[in-house]
């Protein structure tokens, strides 16, 4: 049995619903729950850059008596003062772990109040009972692209739609500055992010993109309805490495019948594109390392094929918080030399893997590298990262610019553990 | 989001309109943060007893928050031991019981950390769904070395976390042993911090051959509980202690006093005088020197602070004292937050309406609202406000006391006084951003 003494206990879906829908403008989130709820998720979003829930997340403050006869009224005057004070376009009700219990019907109570509601509403009921949190993004990441996003007149053929990161995604700030850097190099623009700094307005206009960018898993089903219901093309992956941020440019580029120009690559290659051979000496060999990689699938999978395609590493083992969308992500693993994955695995059997590999790297969340503690070489790769900031945007993993960050960090980081070449 | 549109009609009263021990007026049916709840205090406490384990059962929800709390904690100055573990409450327990998982938790807890004592922790949830754990844990108790005791934390039932913090030092009680009281000890009951036994309270009475035993809850360890008894008083500093003062008067005879901090000069040599006179000793002298230097520094601070205005968010013991402390330095008081006047606040409550003092007094647990507050009234100084932005944004200058509250007697107040002078490093350059960004620079 797993206390998670070294660990942390898996946020749920109730956790993902807050975090989707945070970084939508015009759109406020009310539980449905004690003060004490809300009051503590202050917490979680320090945790992710030193963000606030402030002025997005409330609470109706439910007490006793709500939870013994089920009474709904606090929950409806609070939709009331929300809308009639902050006049947001929308609503979203969330339920946490009480609401579940006492059987509160948020969609029967949207019916009740909606015509009297300048906002629209939307109804989360899972409570934090449905899943990890996951599930819980990809909620809302299905009811906005359901029941948000509309019908453009018009399409705009060079602009797209990046479909993925959310409050809780590692250095999503760096790499949404490197991914829209990317995009202009070829000529594109960024419609919108679902669901980083967006709006209800941007997301209603979704449709007016010709292509959308998939860039983790769990945006997968929402890009799969967007295409369905408004025909837009999507891409999925990220541009890890020089030869996969090539192949990620040519793959938009083509959707977008958009090339990009020799003299440009040229440069960005100049510039960024330095191997790690050209950093080290003969001396300081990589290809005996041993890495652990341990972070959501995208990355990981970025992180495989970077290592074993510029570093020259094989990373053994992968372990992923949850199990990814596609049912061959081991055989796509194992195409970077990754032989084992563990899935959100006990604290006791990652303690024995990496007593068992003995690695040399591990990228990884806050609580990876504190079990790691004895692993010389640790980057903070995933979340929860409770001792990592990240919000200055110059440090990207992806493209032409993550590749030199990476590559540039690994190497000062080896020279600071020359160890490793020597065992 | 634009503060104009709130309203705050109706949120505000005066000191002298407001009745004792009922909650002020809510100041917004939509709440952000709202009060902290019991399970998160809870949390926050047990890693202070030494040779303990809390054993946390709730939804994810939860427990994720609580653990984060924890790692945030250990990155401070004033880290706790890493003692909680986690036992997630799925909807399955809910249906068919959590008892049997809770049960192997506690035998697996007791196998491999072998704690002394084992908090187990509930949430709302168990409290809703009603199982009854407190039965089930005298059976466990029988395979098990540690010592069980259940928290209970039903937040949904109260409109703050006092409840839950009264539970975990009653708890305590359950701990302890008869002792034959030794003359000349005493326990501080509601005192946390791993400096407790440095303070000015125990040199004074340390001075006078009066030893401190414990500072309850702050590492005790459970043995340091069960002799906590022998002791010839207690000294409860803070209203959450109160019950357990009252236990332990009831289970073993103990003696109690009870003085919550106090701010004034004045009030700290009453505060003294209380505690002397329960103990037979006099520390007249000592403590006429130590408020003689306390006096000097609040008259020096008057020539820099006197004239201007501040709002004070609420603080450890006798907030209302401390506002009287703010105003013998000059300052006008604009408003104070509080959640409610307990009836320990009446004396200071008087004493300020005495003196032709009648701040407002706001419920400050909705932070737009406080924004919104803030933004009306412009005070210079803003005592206890953590939202440094919003201050920098108003022109508000931020005066943060936590230093302080490590602290007791004149020497707090000393530490007050040189915070009220001391900008937090970083707040400059925060306020000329702010001012720039406010004066259209982007």
């Amino acid at each position: 049995m797993d206390l998670k003494l070294n660990s942390y206990p898996a946020p749920s879906d109730y956790f993902g619903v807050l975090w989707g829908l945070s970084g939508v403008d015009d759109l406020l989130v009310l539980e449905h729950g004690s003060t004490g709820t809300c009051s503590y998720n202050v917490v979680n979003y320090m945790i992710m850059n030193k963000q606030s829930p402030k002025g997005k997340l409330f609470s109706c403050g439910m007490d006793e008596d709500d939870v013994v006869m089920g009474r709904e009224d606090k929950l409806k005057r609070a939709v009331e003062e929300l809308d009639q004070t902050f006049h947001p376009k929308i609503i979203a009700l969330v339920a946490t772990g009480v609401t579940s219990v006492i059987g509160l019907d948020l969609d029967g109570v949207i019916e009740e109040i909606q015509p009297r509601t300048n906002a629209k509403l939307l109804s989360f009921a899972s409570g934090g009972f449905a899943g990890d949190y996951t599930w819980g993004i990809k909620e809302v990441f299905r009811t906005l692209a359901m029941e948000v996003a509309e019908e453009s007149k018009d399409r705009k053929p060079f602009s797209v739609n990046v479909i993925g990161p959310a409050i809780d995604s590692f250095n999503n700030v760096s790499d949404l500055a490197e991914l829209r850097r990317l995009l202009k190099l070829l000529g594109a623009e960024v419609n919108t992010v679902f669901t980083c700094h967006t709006s209800v307005g941007g997301i209603e206009s979704m449709a007016s993109a010709s292509l959308n960018l998939v860039t983790r898993d769990v945006g997968l089903e929402a890009a799969q309805i967007l295409e369905d219901r408004f025909g837009i093309p999507y891409v999925y992956g990220l541009p890890f490495g020089i030869k996969g941020t090539v192949e990620w440019l040519e793959e938009v580029g083509e959707r977008l019948d958009l090339y990009l120009e020799m003299g440009t690559l040229a440069s960005e290659l100049e510039r960024y594109g330095f191997s790690i051979l050209e950093l080290t000496t003969p001396l300081q060999r990589c290809d005996h390392l041993r890495a652990v990689i341990s972070c959501p699938y995208d990355y990981a999978l970025g992180f495989a094929k970077l290592m074993r395609d510029e570093w020259g590493m094989n990373p053994p083992l992968v372990v992923l918080p949850t199990e990814p969308n596609d049912p061959k992500f081991e055989d796509e693993l194992g195409r970077f030399g990754v032989s084992d994955v563990l899935i959100g695995p006990d604290t006791s059997i990652l303690e024995e893997e990496v007593f068992r590999i003995d690695p040399h790297v591990i990228f990884g969340n806050s609580y990876d590298l504190h079990i790691a503690k004895e692993v010389p070489i640790k980057m903070h790769a995933a979340f929860p990262a409770f001792d990592r900031l990240y919000r200055f945007d110059g440090t990207p993993f992806v493209g032409f610019r993550g590749h030199a960050y990476l590559t540039q960090t690994f190497v000062n980081l080896l020279n600071q553990n020359p160890e490793v070449f020597r065992n | 989001m634009k503060l104009d549109d709130i309203s705050l009609e109706g949120k505000c009263l005066r000191l002298s309109e407001v009745v004792e021990d009922v909650a002020l007026p809510k100041t917004a049916d939509a709440k952000y943060p709202g009060s902290h709840c019991a399970f998160r205090t809870v949390a926050g406490i047990l890693p202070l007893i030494k040779n303990s384990y809390g054993l946390l059962l709730g939804p994810a929800i939860c427990l994720y928050n609580a653990k984060l709390t924890v790692n945030i904690r250990s990155l401070t100055s004033d880290p706790r031991p890493n003692n909680l573990l986690f036992l997630t409450y799925s909807q399955e327990d809910i249906i068919f019981g959590f008892h049997k998982k809770v049960r192997e938790a506690i035998l697996e807890v007791d196998r491999r950390y072998h704690p002394e004592v084992l908090f187990l922790v509930t949430t709302c949830l168990q409290e809703i769904v009603g199982e009854d754990f407190d039965a089930s844990i005298e059976e466990i108790q029988r395979e098990v070395k540690a010592k069980m005791l259940v928290i209970h934390t039903d937040n949904f039932t109260c409109e703050d976390a006092s409840p839950g913090i009264e539970n975990v030092f009653l708890s305590l009680s359950e701990l302890m042993e008869p002792q034959e009281a030794e003359e000349g000890s005493v326990n501080l009951l509601g005192f946390w911090t791993p400096k407790a036994k440095k303070t000015e309270l125990v040199r004074l009475l340390g001075s006078e051959d009066i030893m401190i035993k414990n500072a309850i809850p702050s590492y005790c360890s459970p043995e340091d509980l069960s002799r906590a008894p022998g002791v010839s008083l207690n000294i409860a500093l803070d209203h959450f202690a109160l019950k357990l003062a009252k236990k332990m008067k009831e289970m073993f005879g103990t003696e109690y006093i009870y003085c919550e901090r106090p701010y004034h000069p004045d009030s700290i040599e009453l505060w003294y005088q209380k505690i002397a006179n329960a103990l037979g000793i006099d520390l007249d002298l000592k403590v006429a020197d130590l408020k003689r230097e306390t006096e000097e520094l609040v008259t020096q601070a008057k020539g820099s602070l006197s004239g201007k205005s501040c709002v004070l968010f609420g603080q450890p013991g006798r907030t209302l004292d401390m506002a009287f402390l703010l105003s013998e330095l000059g300052i006008e008081l604009k408003a104070i937050m509080l959640h409610r006047l307990l009836s320990d606040d009446h004396t200071d409550a008087q004493k300020l309406l005495a003196e032709g003092i009648d701040p407002l007094v706001f419920r400050g647990d909705n932070a737009l609202q406080t924004e919104k507050l803030l933004s009306t009234l412009r005070p210079d100084i803003c005592v206890g406000c953590r939202d440094y932005r919003v201050l920098a944004r108003q022109g508000i200058e931020p005066c943060m006391l936590i230093p302080s509250h490590f602290k007791l007697g004149f020497e707090a107040t000393n530490e007050i006084l040189r915070l009220m002078h001391r900008e937090p490093a970083g707040f400059g350059a925060l306020r000329y951003k702010e001012r720039l960004l406010n004066s259209g620079a982007v």
